[in-house]
């Protein structure tokens, strides 16, 4: 490994630091100097071209507010943001860059301090294909996971510190308004105990439906796994159908099923009985555990296909020592089954976990559009994510949406990060390798 | 003792029997009420007996790829599986790659990879649709089914845990095997650990499939014409009248998905484990 | 500096001389706000431009039904000379030009109910109308112009130009009348039946259906835009200073306290069906088969109506034309039945005032996007003409907003217009902060409904002042949904 300190540096390196690519060329390394220089002279071409332009206009977000009735073209000062974002990212990409064309030389001049010759340009090529295989791989994902992730969740966060929403969108020009957005947040005090019993729930849902979910899955799993269920394929292909039907619609036809003219309240009728409201206004516990019920019917699937494919993937060998030793089936579930699909699964548990923190659908259609009393514009089922849509992208408050967003994040990263480090899927993860 | 042994046995696989007859009809059952519905002759679902319609004809299906002038039906059927077809292989391909580097490999930046992705992850999401709509103007790939194609694939990677927990219960002793043999990783990774990962790709592949088909956000998001829509964002521009020509249309979805699903099953048993690195 | 000053006098001098004349013109059209003539003349020269495409968003039944492909047809064929084309934009009849427009995805020239459009106007994404050029201007009241007239700027314009007036009808089945009805059900002799004349006569009835096992009067409560007529019957409205005010929320005002109590005691003869949209979705159908005898809905519904009780006629052996002349024979849209002034519908004697319906002017805006707003503006004259009104009459069953298209068609569109102009019909507010009273009311008359199924002790809304409470919040959450994040308004 290249060390760095200044003082060690060879003169090829610190060339580099000057010019990308002359401390390879001094290396006579010509064809990779000449990519590097290349990357320079193309950073500095789109620097002036647009990125100065872009920093300035992320700072002041527009000027010159447009006017369509006139004519008049103006800033766009949304538009000023995200290429703001994405201008600092391409910079903080050739810097990275930069860095490692500076190691990149300093390497080569340890080789040949070493006494050895300096890499040819197809000795390199091959090792993206050995050792820095990794490199290669994870090249095109990390592009694809920035610009369409990182960048959309950094202009959120940046959204949060300005004004933008409600009557403050194109053509007016947008501002940044610093913590004024969290202020507002911390001094409703309607605002605080509804959060508390939106919280509340929500933690309360999502560990229970996770929970449920899993284990279904699981013994889903399982159960399809037995020596006696012939054929598997089609046994399995029961929750495969369930799964191939889009959530939406699913959960359209859930809500219809239970409405007051649907067909379990027709049966009702018809035997006689007044229909019952199973999610209309009075229905809290009763919309809430359909609201599992319904969540299990969609989800399960999906975990029993992956616990399936884990399970088929357990070396044979540990249950042919177990039997040799006595083993009852029993003690081989608990003993060898049961940690090897947990460790599997755990970091799945965690994205489902969350996932079901911020499951958006199952009431939004399931019973969306009531404001309860005791609540600020929320249901008794509401989680936290059906309020923030509520809250911001009915009303188009968007700011503030960013900000609440950002405080529910924050709550769920901080916990499941906890919990992810703690777990042996993180500590110990070559367990079964 | 063996009669005692198989008598056990055959009650086992009565009650489990049992059991898989009570779990496939409650799975079965809201589906076959759709496809029910979508066999009504009437538009409406309340003119439904409970459960079953009161007439059946096969109007819906015929209406729904013929009548195309409002609902395009037979079009976003083709849009959406070309989104599909591609999204699919093209997520596979890269989320498959990044759990194997982020498995098998141990570099500097791993660990905070794993825990950024981990925290990335949690944003709500539609908060980001702004910014994504935002993005694709800047590129002009809005009203274009490759700015689907392409989000749903650079999106993929951020899932990669799951399969990364599939990669991790590889043994790298046959990586090792290999290795001093003098193959290179890229070797290893082609000849060995891909072939032994047919569960997970599997799993991957059908699960990035049907991801469009459902997903009504996005395609809402940056497919302006109606010609372009996915069946997704179609049907939930049905009016209300016509709840059995949704039902038709929701039940085909599940055609090609059903159809991939038995084709890639035969894939999902993978017995080779024991005895590869014995001896 | 001196050349300069001269110069500036005299475009002031000029712009006030366009002023004035602009103020004569309007005086005379009896319009007394005067409409600043210099933006839109600008924006709209009058140069048609030449061989443009222009994209159409109509909503989704002009479509279904062929209109829109008649009006695209007949306007290509007049401009056929200038090339300009018109085509039906293919897009959601719901899209947001807000979000689409300024980056080029939206149409020219949309399509939708007033509120939704005018909520454009802030952000300047439509534009403003020369609505004194449309050859429609002289036949359309007033009334229906305010709801696309804004403030900008410290001027007043206009932002689109009205179509059809939109207001919840009642619909019901004269074959389900009783066969004594000219005798017993018609008090004041007047040939028109008394339960569809007013609604405590329509409740006796509905009870008599109900021992019989039928059902009367249908409607479901849960629905904002049926229910509000009865508060606002009483008192009650949207916003104040006639609709611009979102800081004064009316639906506790006067006595509308009496319209949710006698609609609590409608959902007595319906089922647990109006608590929500159940019964608004399957009106069609039962109305169609007879279970229902009357039900409310909006007059762009009339085919759909006749498309179901064809079916049922149908059925029973009817050939397909004598089944839609059977139907249109029997199904009747009226204007919705008299209510009690005294809010109490059990009482023979009461006095009736009308109900006050609240109702949408749907009509065409232009985009401020579009390349080619002379040919847009000459897409809606033509589009908001007599022939073209009566077409949409004829193809949709619409009630128009053109004085002659609705004396002509008579019936129900004579019916609306004379509605409107009254007074009776109170529009929808153009304002943007109209998109927060959904659902807080929807909860409000949710609950309202439910109550009638509760037991006794269970029950929240017994006495009047439960009611007047009950409103009052409704009035609370929609303050509270409008003002508390919002930035730029301040709280009052």
């Amino acid at each position: 490994m290249a060390s760095l300190r200044v003082n060690k540096l060879s003169k090829q390196a610190i060339s580099s630091c000057f010019l990308m690519g002359l401390g390879q060329l001094l290396h006579k390394q010509y064809i990779k100097g000449f990519l590097y220089l290349a990357i320079e002279v193309g950073a500095i071409y789109f620097f002036v071209q647009y990125g100065f332009d872009n920093i300035r206009n992320f700072i002041t977000l527009g000027t010159q507010k447009a006017d369509p009735w006139l004519g008049v073209k103006g800033d766009n000062s949304i538009i000023m943001l995200i290429m703001g974002i994405f201008t600092l990212l391409a910079i903080l990409f050739f810097f990275v860059i930069y860095i490692g064309n500076i190691k990149d030389a300093q390497k080569t001049s340890d080789r040949v301090s070493r006494g050895l010759e300096p890499l040819l340009f197809e000795d390199e090529i091959k090792e993206f294909l050995d050792e820095k295989f990794y490199k290669t791989v994870l090249f095109l994902p990390i592009v694809g996971v920035c610009v369409f992730n990182i960048i959309p969740i950094i202009f959120m966060i940046f959204i949060a510190f300005t004004n933008y929403g409600d009557s403050i969108v194109p053509p007016e020009l947008v501002d940044w308004v610093g913590f004024d957005n969290f202020k507002k947040l911390l001094s409703l005090s309607e605002f605080s105990s509804s959060f508390l019993k939106i919280l509340v729930w929500n933690v309360i849902w999502a560990v229970l439906s996770t929970f449920i979910n899993y284990f279904a899955g699981l013994g889903l799993a399982l159960l399809y796994n037995k020596e006696c269920v012939k054929p598997k394929a089609l046994w399995k292909a029961f929750p495969i159908l369930a799964y191939a039907i889009p959530g939406f619609i699913t959960l359209l036809a859930f809500k219809f099923m239970f409405s007051y003219g649907g067909p379990i309240n027709q049966l009702i009728v018809n035997a006689g009985n007044s229909p019952i409201g199973f999610l209309d206004i009075d229905a809290k516990w009763m919309a809430r555990l359909i609201g599992l019920v319904v969540n299990m019917w969609i989800s399960t699937p999906t975990i029993m296909l992956l616990a399936s494919g884990i399970l088929s993937n357990i070396d044979k060998s540990y249950y042919e020592a177990a039997i040799i030793d006595g083993a009852s089936k029993f003690k081989q579930f608990t003993k060898i089954t049961l940690p090897f699909v947990l460790f599997s699964t755990l970091p799945v548990l965690i994205s489902q976990f969350v996932g079901n923190f911020n499951n958006f659908g199952i009431f939004y259609f399931l019973r969306g559009g009531l404001y309860m009393d005791g609540y600020f514009l929320a249901s008794d089922t509401d989680l936290l994510i059906n309020w923030l849509y509520n809250l911001s992208i009915d009303n188009n408050y968007y700011s503030i949406g960013a900000a609440i967003s950002l405080v529910i994040f924050t709550i769920t990263s901080i916990i499941s990060l906890i919990v992810y480090v703690k777990s042996p899927s993180y500590k110990q993860e070559d367990t079964y390798k | 003792m063996s009669k005692k042994r198989s008598f056990s046995k055959y009650i086992d696989s009565i009650i489990t029997h049992l059991i898989l007859i009570i779990v496939s009809i409650f799975f079965l059952f809201p589906c076959l009420w759709l496809v029910l519905a979508s066999f009504s002759k009437s538009g409406s679902i309340y003119s439904y007996d409970g459960f079953f319609p009161k007439e059946f004809s096969l109007n819906s299906f015929k209406t729904l790829f013929t009548d195309v002038g409002l609902y395009n039906y037979p079009e976003w059927f083709k849009n959406t599986l070309l989104i599909s077809v591609f999204t699919c292989l093209l997520s596979t391909f890269l989320v498959i790659a990044t759990a194997y580097a982020m498995s098998r490999f141990k570099f500097k930046a791993r660990k905070p990879i794993m825990k950024t992705t981990l925290i990335l992850g949690m944003f709500p999401s539609f908060m980001g649709m702004i910014a994504v709509y935002l993005l694709m103007t800047q590129f002009n790939l809005i009203n274009s089914h490759w700015g689907l194609i392409l989000i749903y694939s650079a999106g993929a990677p951020m899932g990669y845990l799951t399969q990364k927990g599939f990669f991790d219960t590889i043994s790298i002793s046959i990586d090792e095997a290999a290795k001093i043999d003098g193959a290179t990783n890229f070797q290893i990774f082609l000849k060995i650990n891909l072939p032994l990962s047919k569960p997970i790709i599997v799993y991957t592949a059908l699960t990035s499939f049907t991801w469009p088909w459902s997903d009504f956000i996005l395609p809402k998001l940056l497919l302006k014409e109606k010609d372009l829509y996915t069946v997704a964002v179609g049907l939930m521009n049905l009016g209300e009248t016509e709840f059995s020509r949704f039902a038709a249309g929701s039940v085909f979805i599940a055609v090609p998905i059903v159809i991939l699903y038995f084709f890639l099953t035969k894939f999902m048993v993978n017995g080779m484990m024991a005895g590869a690195v014995k001896g | 500096m001196k050349g300069y000053k001269r110069i500036i006098s005299m475009a002031l001098a000029f712009s006030l001389a366009l002023y004035g004349v602009g103020c004569e013109k309007n005086s005379d059209s009896g319009n007394s706000d005067v409409v600043s003539g210099n933006i839109t003349d600008k924006i709209f020269s009058g140069d048609l431009e030449r061989n443009v495409r222009i994209n159409i968003l109509e909503n989704d039944t002009a479509i279904e039904k062929g209109y829109l492909a008649e009006l695209i047809a007949a306007f290509n064929e007049e401009y056929k000379d200038y090339g300009i084309v018109a085509v039906d934009a293919n897009m959601d009849q719901y899209l947001d030009l807000a979000n689409d427009g300024p980056y080029g995805y939206g149409p020219d020239v949309l399509y939708q109910a007033n509120d939704m459009l005018m909520k454009y106007v802030e952000g300047k994404h439509i534009y403003p109308l020369p609505v004194q050029r449309l050859d429609c201007y002289q036949q359309i009241p007033q009334s229906a112009w305010d709801a696309y007239k804004s403030e900008m700027d410290g001027s007043e314009y206009i932002c689109g130009v009205p179509v059809n007036v939109q207001a919840p009808m009642l619909y019901y089945r004269k074959d389900l009348l009783p066969e004594n009805w000219e005798t017993n059900w018609d008090d004041d002799k007047n040939g028109i039946p008394d339960m569809v004349e007013n609604f405590n006569d329509m409740y006796r009835y509905s009870n008599e259906l109900k021992l019989s096992g039928k059902q009367g009067f249908m409607f479901s409560i849960y629905e904002v835009y049926f229910s509000a007529g009865f508060l606002f019957s009483y008192g009650g409205y949207v916003f104040g200073d006639n609709n611009k005010d979102s800081q004064d929320i009316g639906f506790n005002n006067g006595e509308a306290y009496k319209g949710a109590r006698l609609l609590k005691k409608l959902a007595g003869i319906m089922n647990e069906e109006t608590i929500d949209d159940t019964i608004t979705r399957n009106a069609y159908g039962k109305l169609g088969d007879g279970s229902y005898f009357a039900v409310i809905s909006t007059p762009d519904n009339y085919t759909t109506f006749i498309d179901e009780m064809k079916l049922n006629y149908q059925k029973q052996g009817l050939s397909e034309d004598e089944a839609k002349a059977k139907a249109e024979e029997n199904l009747v849209i009226t204007s919705i039945p008299l209510l009690p002034e005294d809010g109490d519908i059990t009482n023979d004697n009461s006095k009736m005032v009308e109900y006050k319906a609240m109702g949408g002017i749907n009509g065409y805006a232009i985009s401020a996007y579009t390349k080619a707003p002379n040919a847009a503006l000459a897409f809606v004259d033509f589009a908001t003409s007599y022939e073209m009104v009566k077409l949409r009459s004829d193809f949709l069953g619409i009630a128009a907003a053109r004085e002659d298209v609705a004396k002509e068609t008579g019936g129900l569109s004579e019916m609306l217009y004379t509605k409107l102009s009254n007074g009776y019909i109170d529009i929808m507010p153009s304002i943007r902060a109209v998109s927060q009273i959904w659902t807080p009311c929807q909860t409000f008359l949710s609950d309202l409904a439910k109550d009638a199924f509760r037991p006794e002790d269970e029950q929240k809304f017994l006495t009047d002042d439960d009611f007047k409470k009950g409103l009052e919040t409704v009035n609370k959450q929609i303050y509270d949904a409008i003002y508390t994040l919002n930035s730029s308004e301040s709280k009052g």
